[in-house]
């Protein structure tokens, strides 16, 4: 035990940095940092919350936590897909918020260092492409790689959050 | 003290640490009420607080604690036995050295030595110093009539023949002498104070109990000696407070045993632990008595005493006293003693070698025939009524939470798929107990977190009483409810609320005595502290009668703050109005005093109350006051809940609201030309609410003959829900829906299900409010479909 804790929490860090998760999502491969990531389970029964955005799906019990469940579908305004086997949810973790991520199918976790990433293309879509981080590129694939922090905190969501306080 | 402290050192020192503030936490509001009446009681529970902390503060060598303590001690002391006058600085002076005494417990729980707060001790020492002389001038000056304060224990007595033991006496001898029973003839024991008697008793006599028992094993040892010693000391001074004196007589005489035994004498059995054992069993006894109600009477206690008596070999010199050596002789000789009494007035002359040596004789002649009498003891064990014991939050947290996943995991097996159609009599009946059991616990673990308001509330005496001084005006708090009780956390968290609205409510709300004068008010403003359980959730109300929030004043600031429009003012409803208060940096006060005006505090208050999905509703009537609930959902708390469903939903309705519930036939419906459905339950026409509109689900039917109306009860509200059917009934966790998703109107949290599923718990509060907002949204969808 004689190990500098700060050693392996660098190592740690280390170990996670350049690394995502990515997925599938209506023919894209999109990537989220694998820091964020807390468990990806399969698909469960979702419980409506009234008064939500059309991508807050509800709620679900991830072992007597109850956790949002987001449709990144929804949120991306993509065309609607029925759950089936593959479908998963990805249980990412936000300065101690969790939420899940419904999304078409879990990939890998793949290496792209920081030389492979691109800066997201500007689009004169007003701001709606602000949730995405950079393009990572892996042989001949892209990967989208996405700004959780965005994802879930910004748009519509922050104007729900916003009218809640009011 | 400089040399390093070892781990047994910091124990020590964190039991300290943590008992003197909640000593200094319950004692607070005493000392304020003590410069309201000066009853003998509180007089005593203060002069305990200081007598206690200046103990074992010196105990762990914490002088300037001490000193403080000292210097408080004098001064209650002057106070009690009248030869000063109690004057308000005095309670201000003895409020300062509470503080001192909080910060100084802050330093030694970080730092183990109290060193840096030296300059601190001085002023406040030399504060309380100079409020003794001016007082005893002041007092001298008035009334020159003798009090005759100084009457010497009884103790002083007892201990004489003591005297001539080489030890010192222990602790007390050389600060004041301890409060005795004796001073306070007339002092009356409440049960509250009984309690606690018996719960510290008990605890000091386990702790004689164990050291003894070690003891016993391990002859020689004497820090266990100086330990017993401590834990009956401490135990007899409370007796004595108490007024307990068969006890307190007892307890003094096994002090005297084990004070032999300290000092290194020869004692007449080899080992006194057994015989001293039977006494604690006594003293327990005694103790489980009080606890009960019943008096302190021992039986047998002068037998008692002489047993331990005997145990106490006489003393050489008390022999050589009869063999006629001057005792100042021999007192002088014990002083100076590095070897035995004897050889030492030998050779100074004052005693000849035959009288020395016939007293050793007679000495040894005492301890053999005491050897004799002395029998050996049946140790009879009397168990202690109630114990309590610190533990660390952060290990309950942990076992709530496991608890909660055993519930969740109990029911996924009970309930698990598989199983489902199978005829297996067994396991349901393993199930069932198994259910009950996990049901049990989990009563009790949410149980364990639960904490009396009473210690926050009585922290707010505090706070009123120094504002009101500094405000110039005239305060009656008043509390009710202190003993609801309340999860810590949230206990925690509207402590910061409480402050501030107590703070405007002194500051803004209540005027200063002349103008209440004016306005045919009494004098003395009133603030009312209030908290029960309503409705599921834990009300905290302020209530003051002053002059109300000042509507005209929160618009105009509304507007030039632009929190609202101009085109706004007519729809404004007055809650709407009275919310205001709580916008980020809003104040309608015109000058900033030291007290609020800085437009934080309600913001404050928003903001904690929000953390723990609380509400708060402001009432207010312009010069009879204003009214702010809290309103705390237990966050942990069970409730009854009535499983409802609609069209795909599940949802659960706090059985608490519930009425009733029923199947309506039509002719029992009115609509009204708005559309509105009103049914008529007996003689009241009430509105129905449909849940599917509140939900937008699709119900089974939206016929009302095909559903179920339950009627609900909110405040004085009543309204029917319209839903499909009820599925049964449950008790539930409530959990919070997630901090991301927020407040949900109409909801008030979630729970899980058996079948592990989330199901919605709703809010019988907004939902009027929100099936009003829904309806209309819902007929746009339906008529667009």
């Amino acid at each position: 035990m004689a190990e500098d804790p700060n050693a392996t929490n660098s190592e740690t860090e280390d170990t996670q940095k350049n690394k995502y998760l990515t997925f599938h999502l209506a023919g894209e491969d999109y990537g989220i940092e694998i820091q964020y990531v807390i468990e990806i389970i399969g698909i469960q029964n979702i419980t409506d919350v009234p008064d939500m955005p059309e991508f807050i799906r509800g709620v679900i019990n991830l072992r007597g936590k109850v956790i949002p469940i987001m449709d990144v579908r929804a949120r991306f305004g993509l065309e609607a897909h029925e759950y089936d086997e593959r479908t998963c949810i990805i249980v990412v973790n936000i300065d101690t918020t969790e939420v899940g991520l419904v999304v078409d199918e879990v990939s890998e976790v793949a290496d792209i260092p920081e030389d492979h990433v691109e800066p997201a293309p500007k689009t004169n879509k007003n701001n709606d492409d602000n949730y995405i981080q950079g393009m990572g590129k892996i042989n001949n694939e892209v990967k989208i790689l996405l700004n959780i922090n965005k994802l879930l905190f910004s748009g519509e969501m922050l104007e729900l959050i916003e009218n809640l306080e009011e | 003290m400089s040399t390093p402290v070892d781990d047994d050192q910091i124990e020590i020192i964190q039991e300290f640490v943590t008992e003197s503030r909640d000593m200094i936490e319950q004692l607070e509001p005493a000392i304020i009420e003590l410069g309201q009446d000066s009853d003998p009681e509180v007089m005593n529970a203060i002069f305990r607080l200081f007598h206690s902390m200046k103990g074992s503060a010196g105990f762990l060598e914490f002088d300037h604690m001490t000193r403080v303590a000292h210097a408080a001690e004098n001064l209650l002391d002057l106070i009690r036995n009248g030869t000063i006058d109690l004057a308000p600085d005095h309670v201000t002076l003895l409020c300062e050295a509470c503080d001192f005494a909080k910060d100084a417990l802050d330093i030694v729980d970080t730092e183990f030595t109290d060193d840096s707060m030296a300059t601190e001790a001085d002023t406040i020492s030399a504060h309380l110093h100079d409020a003794i002389e001016i007082a005893k001038k002041v007092k001298a000056g008035g009334d020159a009539a003798d009090t005759s304060s100084e009457e010497q224990p009884p103790e002083a007595t007892e201990s004489e023949q003591t005297s001539a033991t080489p030890a010192a006496e222990p602790t007390e001898a050389a600060a004041t002498p301890p409060p005795d029973a004796n001073d306070f003839p007339t002092i009356e024991v409440t049960d509250e104070m009984r309690q606690s008697f018996v719960q510290e008793g008990n605890e000091l006599l386990q702790n004689t109990e164990q050291g003894l028992l070690s003891w016993g094993d391990n002859i020689g040892n004497s820090e266990f000696i100086a330990d017993i010693f401590r834990n009956v000391h401490s135990f007899k001074g409370n007796c004595g407070f108490f007024g307990y004196s068969q006890l307190e007589k007892l307890g003094h005489q096994m002090e005297n045993v084990l004070d032999r035994v300290k000092s290194g004498s020869k004692l007449a059995v080899e080992n006194p632990a057994d015989q001293l054992l039977t006494s604690l069993d006594i003293l327990q006894k005694t103790v489980n008595n009080i606890a009960e109600g019943k008096d302190d009477s021992i039986e047998n206690l002068e037998q008692h005493i002489n047993d331990l008596q005997i145990i106490i070999a006489p003393l050489l010199g008390d022999f050589l006293v009869e063999e006629g050596v001057p005792e100042q002789a021999i007192t002088k000789a014990v002083e100076t003693q590095k070897k035995p009494v004897g050889e030492i007035l030998v050779e100074q002359g004052t005693a000849s070698t035959t009288q020395v040596s016939s007293a050793l004789k007679k000495q040894q002649d005492t301890i053999n025939k005491t050897k004799a009498a002395a029998k050996p003891t049946q140790r009879t064990k009397t168990p202690a009524k109630r114990q309590d014991i610190r533990v660390e939050l952060g290990k309950l947290d942990s076992l709530i939470n496991l608890i909660g996943e055993l519930v969740i995991a109990e029911n996924m097996l009970i309930h698990n798929p598989d199983l489902k159609g199978m005829q297996l009599e067994n396991f349901n009946k393993a199930g069932q107990h198994m259910s009950k059991l996990v049901r049990e616990l989990q009563e009790m673990a949410m149980t364990i977190r639960m904490i009396p308001v009473s210690g926050l509330f009585r922290r707010m005496i505090r706070l009123v009483h120094d504002i009101s001084v500094k405000a110039g005006k005239k305060v009656d708090l008043v509390l009710i409810g202190e003993e609801t009780e309340i999860d810590k956390t949230v206990i925690e968290t509207i402590t910061d609320p409480l402050v501030h609205l107590l703070r405007n409510s002194l500051d803004h709300g209540l005027e200063p005595p002349d103008e209440r004068i004016a306005s045919g008010k009494g004098e003395k403003g009133t603030v009312k502290l209030s908290a029960r359980h309503e409705e599921g959730e834990v009300w905290v109300t302020i209530e003051d009668d002053g002059r109300g929030l000042n509507k005209e004043k929160i618009l105009e600031k509304a507007l030039s703050n632009g929190i609202i429009e101009e085109s706004d003012l007519d729809d404004l409803t007055d809650k709407q109005i009275n919310n205001m208060i709580f916008a980020p940096g809003f104040s309608t006060a015109e000058k900033i005093t030291d007290i609020s005006g800085r437009g934080v505090g309600m913001d404050v208050v928003k903001k904690n109350l929000e953390k723990i999905k609380g509400k708060i509703d402001v009432t207010s009537n312009p010069g009879e006051g204003s009214k702010i609930t809290l309103r705390i959902p237990l966050t942990l708390a069970i409730i009854d809940g009535m499983i409802v469903r609609v069209g795909t939903a599940t949802c659960i309705v706090p059985t608490l609201s519930m009425l009733e519930a029923y199947r309506p036939t039509m002719d029992r419906i009115t609509i009204t030309p708005d559309g509105d459905e009103l049914a008529k339950v007996r003689e009241n026409f009430l509105p129905v609410i449909r849940l599917h509109e509140v939900l937008g689900k699709k119900p089974d039917s939206s016929d009302l003959e095909d559903g179920i109306l339950i009627v609900l009860e909110y405040q004085d509200t009543r309204f029917c829900l319209f839903i499909d059917e009820i599925l049964g009934q449950q008790q539930t966790v409530i959990k919070g829906l997630s901090n991301y998703i927020g407040n949900v109107a109409g909801v008030s949290g979630c729970t899980i299900l058996g079948d592990g599923d989330v199901c919605l718990i709703l809010d019988v509060g907004t939902l009027i409010e929100s099936a009003e907002n829904k309806k209309t949204r819902y007929e746009k969808t339906v008529s667009n479909a």
